[in-house]
């Protein structure tokens, strides 16, 4: 493996990255000599399918994948005592531009994931557990093919895992290049062997997901989080991070600072204290600029707001969100409409082209930054970016991609105007690149 | 679409005269839907295992993938086109995947593009190189930001990279070390996309 670029180690009330760095902690016996597969041994044979649930909801954890939903409610929409089959699905198709926590914690810990989707199972009386991996992530699929064969020979998947009478399986299914299938509907598609286009719903997942059965869709943070919780109690996770956002989380920290990588943060804790204390800041001589708090979906914050606090509530009140944790930092030297109209050609070329206004908003949207940006803007290219934005908002699409779509135009209007009126009016620009995709 | 009926170099080695996939990996597709709750999810690991052995999706793989999965030929080319890891063009024996979203892009992912470029001998992403081993692609991100600028390469991820590093696995590749060599592709320069299925990783496929 490359060299580990992030939170490991006891230290700072590492909760999921306490024993990453340990050598060869994706083999199941590391993974146990440090306290593995406990949670599940206690879930199983100790706990109430209901009282892992309760244990969940106590601790507040909420979802790690974008949307932040509260993780033990979602659990508890399934109704578990249904004869039919019921699945639970890991969305392992982490695509979001700037986010690489997922992968972190599969490279590092497969098994901690496993653990989580199996105690998961469990508590939703789900037999069959699928993971949608990323078509890419050749070597987290590989560690997770390993994982699952260890956790097998073990009997830890199987027949009766740990002597209960509950048979749990994990199958693994990889996707082929799409961003929009880390849209939980859009998923279940593609798994399904569909274009991933998202659903209208409801119905929700819960009732009817993966082949038309109750299915509870978890991102992969969110599930490597729950041995911690069950193990320490729900009550004691949730002393950790503020109140309405408890607990801890992985922030990928990457573009302009002097060490990227995945950090582990209490939630509450500034950006300033990620980007300069555990990032190291800007390069020497540059200021950050602006940064993306959650992603590329998320709105962008300048650099007056970097001691806005890592927790939603603080996040929604800067009118951004906590999204998947890519922390994305440009720093003065680069050009925010530039890096605005990358963000676009992005959504733009995702969009799976189910609902209009995404399909048609995003093309639009490129070509007023091309003729911004070829100086051959003027006031009218500024007032069809707003008139797009407004289109890709606000539930006008089945699902986020339009509206992050138009949060990259209207966070950046908020923020930085005057760089659009330099380019689409005077024709200038007041800083350096990031030039288009290739 | 009109893509060049190159499937007839499959036949030395498929031993079925007329049709773009081999016995075998047709017998293997159509074992696939056993394994899902639904057959119709057996459609992309099968695809996979077409664009395996042929290097890329042509109309008859396809239309042989939908037969062998009682599926409409048009419903699997339809979910081939949606997903950009399925690809209707040969690329080359190494494609080059390269990120070129916002984190790689602040740390020099353009000049990378430009110097693959210039490395390989093309112009435009999808272009094989004149040996036909080499293509790129710019890519949007895949979660490797940490690492930035990087990018896929022969099913592994590429860390740091810098026009040195690139240059140094460019040239791994056109005079592979026999050590370097992978079992099933040993032989040397050729366009021949790669014919064997890597049966160990697809076995697995569905865990």
């Amino acid at each position: 493996m490359a060299e580990l670029r992030g939170s490991h180690g006891e230290a700072n009330g590492n909760v999921l990255t306490r024993h990453f760095g340990t050598r060869d902690l994706h083999k199941i016996d590391v993974y146990e000599s440090k306290g593995g597969y406990t949670a599940l041994r206690k879930a199983l044979l100790e706990m109430e399918p209901a009282a892992i649930t309760n244990e969940v909801k106590t601790s507040g954890l909420r979802g790690r994948g974008g949307a932040g939903f509260a993780t033990g409610v979602k659990w508890s929409f399934i109704k578990r005592d249904t004869p039919e089959p019921k699945y639970v699905v890991i969305n392992a198709d982490e695509s979001e531009p700037g986010t690489a926590k997922d992968r972190y914690i599969l490279e590092n810990s497969p098994h901690m994931v496993l653990e989580g989707i199996m105690i998961a199972a469990y508590a939703v009386g789900a037999n069959q557990a699928w993971i949608y991996i990323r078509g890419e992530y050749d070597e987290p699929y590989r560690m997770l093919m390993e994982a699952i064969g260890e956790a097998r020979d073990k009997g830890y998947l199987g027949p009766k895992p740990m002597g209960k009478d509950f048979p749990l399986d994990i199958r693994v299914y990889r996707g082929h290049g799409a961003y929009i299938c880390g849209e939980e509907t859009a998923l279940l598609e593609s798994l399904e062997g569909k274009r991933a286009q998202p659903r209208s719903r409801p119905p929700f997942p819960a009732v009817k997901g993966a082949w038309g059965r109750p299915t509870l869709l978890n991102n992969v943070e969110t599930l490597a989080t729950v041995p911690a919780i069950i193990n320490m109690g729900g009550a004691e996770y949730a002393k950790l991070g503020t109140e309405k956002s408890p607990g801890t989380r992985l922030l990928t920290v990457s573009g302009n600072v002097k060490r990227p990588g995945v950090y582990e943060v209490e939630l509450g804790a500034t950006f300033r204290q990620v980007i300069f204390d555990l990032a190291g800041g800007p390069p020497d001589g540059r200021k950050v600029k602006v940064f993306w708090p959650g992603g590329s979906s998320a709105p962008v914050l300048p650099e007056s707001m970097l001691d806005t606090t890592t927790d939603m509530e603080a996040l929604a009140a800067a009118k951004s969100m906590g999204g998947s944790g890519g922390v994305i930092v440009m720093d003065d030297s680069h050009c925010v409409v530039r890096a605005a109209y990358r963000l676009l050609q992005f959504y733009a070329h995702e969009s799976c082209g189910k609902c209009t206004p995404c399909r048609i908003g995003g093309d639009w949207a490129v070509r007023m930054y091309e003729r911004v940006l070829a100086n051959d803007g003027s006031q009218v290219e500024l007032d069809n970016l707003r008139r797009v934005s407004d289109a890709l908002q606000n539930g006008r699409c089945l699902c986020g991609l339009g509206d992050s779509a138009g949060w990259v135009i209207d966070s950046t209007f908020r923020h930085f105007y005057s760089e659009y009126e330099d380019h689409a009016l005077r024709h200038e620009c007041n800083a350096g690149k990031v030039m288009t995709s290739a | 679409m009109n893509t060049p009926r190159t499937q007839s170099q499959g036949r030395e080695f498929a031993g079925t005269p007329g049709r773009a996939l081999s016995q075998h990996v047709i017998a293997e597709i159509r074992e696939l839907p056993g394994r899902f709750p639904q057959p119709r999810s057996a459609v992309m690991p099968a695809l996979d295992l077409a664009q395996e052995e042929l290097g890329y999706l042509t109309p008859d793989a396809m239309t042989e993938v939908a037969e062998a999965l009682n599926l409409d030929a048009g419903y699997v080319e339809g979910v081939a086109t949606f997903y950009s890891l399925f690809h209707m063009q040969p690329i080359g024996k190494h494609r080059f995947y390269l990120c070129t979203n916002l984190s790689c892009t602040l740390r020099g992912a353009n000049e990378l593009v430009d110097h693959v470029k210039k490395a390989i001998g093309v112009s435009e992403p999808g272009e094989l190189s004149k040996d036909g081993l080499f293509s790129y692609e710019g890519v949007e991100c895949l979660g490797a930001c940490e690492y930035a600028p990087m990018a896929r390469l022969d099913h592994r991820y590429h860390y740091d990279l810098t026009a040195e590093k690139v240059d140094a696995l460019i040239e791994e590749r056109r005079s592979p070390r026999p050590h370097l060599t992978s079992p099933h592709g040993g032989e040397g320069p050729a366009a021949r996309p790669a014919r064997k299925p890597r049966a160990p990783r697809k076995k697995k496929a569905d865990g």
